[in-house]
């Protein structure tokens, strides 16, 4: 493995009495697309101040290609920040904000012309440099922000929720272009954002946090699948979580009934939790059905119907099917082994990483169909 | 008809306040000896004025004394509004602009009184030191309380990403700080300027016998009886306060023009 590019290292931050960071523990590796997903409050932006440098630190290291930068001020580290208000200069035009860095760094006058212009085309703005901050929409001026941020040419580029401020269309396609931009840099990029979907569009890499706290870590479609736990499934996309009971390894009962699932290593008879995505979820004929539903009320969005369904034991379902049902109607619904997801209560990451490792081999070759 | 009566009401308050200065400054042509007739037109006063070098002396007392005291007040006062906004503690940060704004609405009278008391104490002889000092002293307030709402206008990110691209604390001030406060900056500059000029009450009570600004001697004059030469500074000194207005307007439409022209290069 190369080696990384930021790590912090059992990172807490107090303020007072009021812990704002726990622990922390997370790695960044050079032209990844890493994201910091989580509710307002929880911490996140403070993990990106940190590694800035516009905050230190109470406990910890905050490590730089391997050297320790708790130390180092702000104007010294080779990370930039594109901010959630852009924090453009308004007395500055557009060219001279992106010329800002460069200019401090006392950088010869034709190459920082040079440079501003491809960071402007890279942002596809080239020829809005003599234009004035204020006369720039939103969307252009978080175009600018980011132009000024890149062609410092940081190794790790920051950004807190920069795209909060753009209406949905905007922010659709800022997303693409976010990524388009980061994999043609091929430079770390960690970004800030509560929003799941932006998350699991762009990133390589999400650490999912609350209170202070990384939760999980992995690939989008790893967290989508498994999460770790009740936030987590709440919090990324839409779950239909009901309390359960391990009867054996690969055997979980929920609803009154014991189903087969993926999941293994875990005590036998413990209380637990399940997750099925709504989408997992398919609407049968009652002989065919793993449990009976009767349909509450559904809604039309577009692509699929949303159904809310209520059990013979009034556990409340969510249904993503793309045929309609009755309202009222009494309907089976089925779905496969794999895709029950059971948690544990209290687990932590590492416990739980190397629960998946004891039977995801054994897994392969048996439970899983797909 | 609503409109009609709206600037007529408007017009007259004009004249209204307009009236007496140009009333003062048409008799500053009269040829006669005092303000209750008009007896055609001459010069003659203004030349006893440009040849009455005590009055000249005055009025290069008064620019000066209020050129000097303003650009130190500014440069005081702009420090000042610098570190009540980097006040972290709220009390602290609250009392300082109370304490700030009590001088403000403190009456002249007081201020000048208790100058001269501390003066006096202090032993320091009064003249043109005094009179400074205590210009300086109450534009300090003046140029805070113009500065500071810019400072609060800009917002903490901006300093964050001038830091992030590099920039020292003396960076930051010069090239972030500075340039975005500045039009608070100008503003305050003038007020304290206008304020030096045409202060009294406090210069009356710190000149000493042989120092003079130009309210405090007109005043003086004024009381041994009118004197058309006074009307013809009158007239001077309005046309240089015009010049002044003219001259902050032009400052203000040429920092327009000069964004106005960053524009008209691209589209």
């Amino acid at each position: 493995m190369t080696q990384p590019l930021i790590t912090l290292r059992n990172v807490t931050k107090r303020y007072g009495n009021h812990t704002i960071l726990k622990n922390i523990n997370l790695t960044l590796e050079s032209g990844k697309f890493y994201t910091l997903l989580g509710p307002s409050g929880c911490g996140k932006t403070t993990i990106l101040r940190a590694i800035a440098g516009f905050m230190s630190v109470s406990e910890g290291d905050v490590l730089f290609a391997g050297q320790r930068i708790n130390e180092v001020p702000a104007n010294k580290r080779n990370v930039n920040t594109v901010f959630q208000d852009y924090a453009l200069f308004p007395h500055l035009t557009v060219a001279e904000n992106v010329a800002f860095g460069l200019t401090l760094k006392k950088v010869a006058k034709a190459e920082i012309a040079e440079r501003v212009a491809k960071a402007l085309k890279l942002v596809q703005l080239a020829g809005y440099g003599d234009r004035a901050i204020s006369e720039l929409s939103g969307g252009q001026q978080q175009r600018i922000a980011i132009a000024r941020a890149i062609v410092m040419a940081p190794k790790v580029l920051l950004l807190d929720e920069p795209l909060s401020a753009l209406d949905a269309k905007l922010r659709r396609q800022m997303q693409y272009e976010l990524r388009d931009l980061q994999q043609r840099l091929g430079i770390t990029f960690l970004f800030v954002t509560h929003d799941q979907e932006e998350a699991l569009a762009m990133s390589d890499e999400i650490f999912v946090m609350n209170q202070g706290e990384v939760l999980q870590s992995g690939s989008p479609v790893d967290i989508y699948d498994e999460p770790i736990n009740h936030f987590v499934a709440d919090f990324i996309g839409e779950s239909n979580i009901l309390p359960a009971k391990m009867i054996e390894d690969f055997q979980v009962a929920f609803g009154g009934h014991q189903f087969e699932c993926a999941d293994a290593g875990i005590p036998d008879n413990e209380p637990v939790e399940v997750v099925i995505r709504p989408e997992d979820l398919t609407l049968t004929t009652l002989d065919q059905a793993k449990l009976t539903v009767t349909i509450d009320t559904q809604l039309f969005r577009g692509d699929y119907y949303e159904i809310a369904a209520t059990d013979t034991l009034g556990n409340d379902w969510l249904i993503h099917s793309v045929n309609p049902a009755e309202d009222g109607e009494t309907i089976g619904i089925t779905f496969r082994p794999q895709d029950l997801h059971v948690m544990r209560f209290g687990e932590k990451e590492a416990e739980f990483d190397a629960r998946l490792e004891t039977y995801e081999e054994l897994e392969d070759d048996g439970v899983d169909e797909t | 008809m609503k409109h009609k009566l709206a600037n007529t009401y408007l017009i007259l308050v004009f004249i209204i306040l307009y009236a007496p200065i140009i009333f003062l400054i048409a008799y500053s042509f009269s040829q006669g000896e005092t303000m209750t007739n008009y007896h055609g037109f001459t010069w003659r006063h203004y030349q006893t004025l440009f040849s009455d070098a005590r009055m000249l002396a005055i009025v290069a007392n008064t620019l000066l004394i209020a050129l000097l005291s303003s650009l130190i007040a500014t440069l005081i006062g702009t420090l000042g509004a610098l570190s009540i906004t980097r006040t972290t503690k709220r009390v602290t940060r609250e009392s300082l602009l109370t304490l700030n704004n009590v001088l403000m609405v403190s009456p002249d009278v007081i201020i000048g009184a208790s100058f001269l008391i501390f003066f006096t104490m202090l032993k320091i002889p009064l003249g043109f030191g005094t009179v400074l000092m205590s210009h300086i002293a109450f534009e300090i307030p003046i140029v805070v309380l113009m500065v500071l709402p810019r400072l609060r206008e800009m917002s903490r990110s901006l300093l964050d990403a001038a830091q992030d691209l590099g920039a020292t604390t003396r960076q930051l001030l010069t090239q972030v700080i500075i340039p975005f406060i500045s039009p608070g900056i100008f503003a305050g500059f003038f007020m304290a300027l206008t304020y030096s000029l045409d202060d009294f009450a406090v210069t009356f009570f710190v000149t000493g016998n042989g120092f003079s600004t130009l309210s405090v001697e007109i005043y003086s004059r004024a009381r041994q009886g009118i004197n058309l030469e006074i009307n013809a500074l009158s007239g001077v000194m309005f046309l240089f306060s015009l010049l002044l207005v003219a001259g902050y307007y032009w400052i203000q439409q040429a920092s327009q023009k000069r964004r106005h022209r960053k524009r008209e290069v691209t589209s």
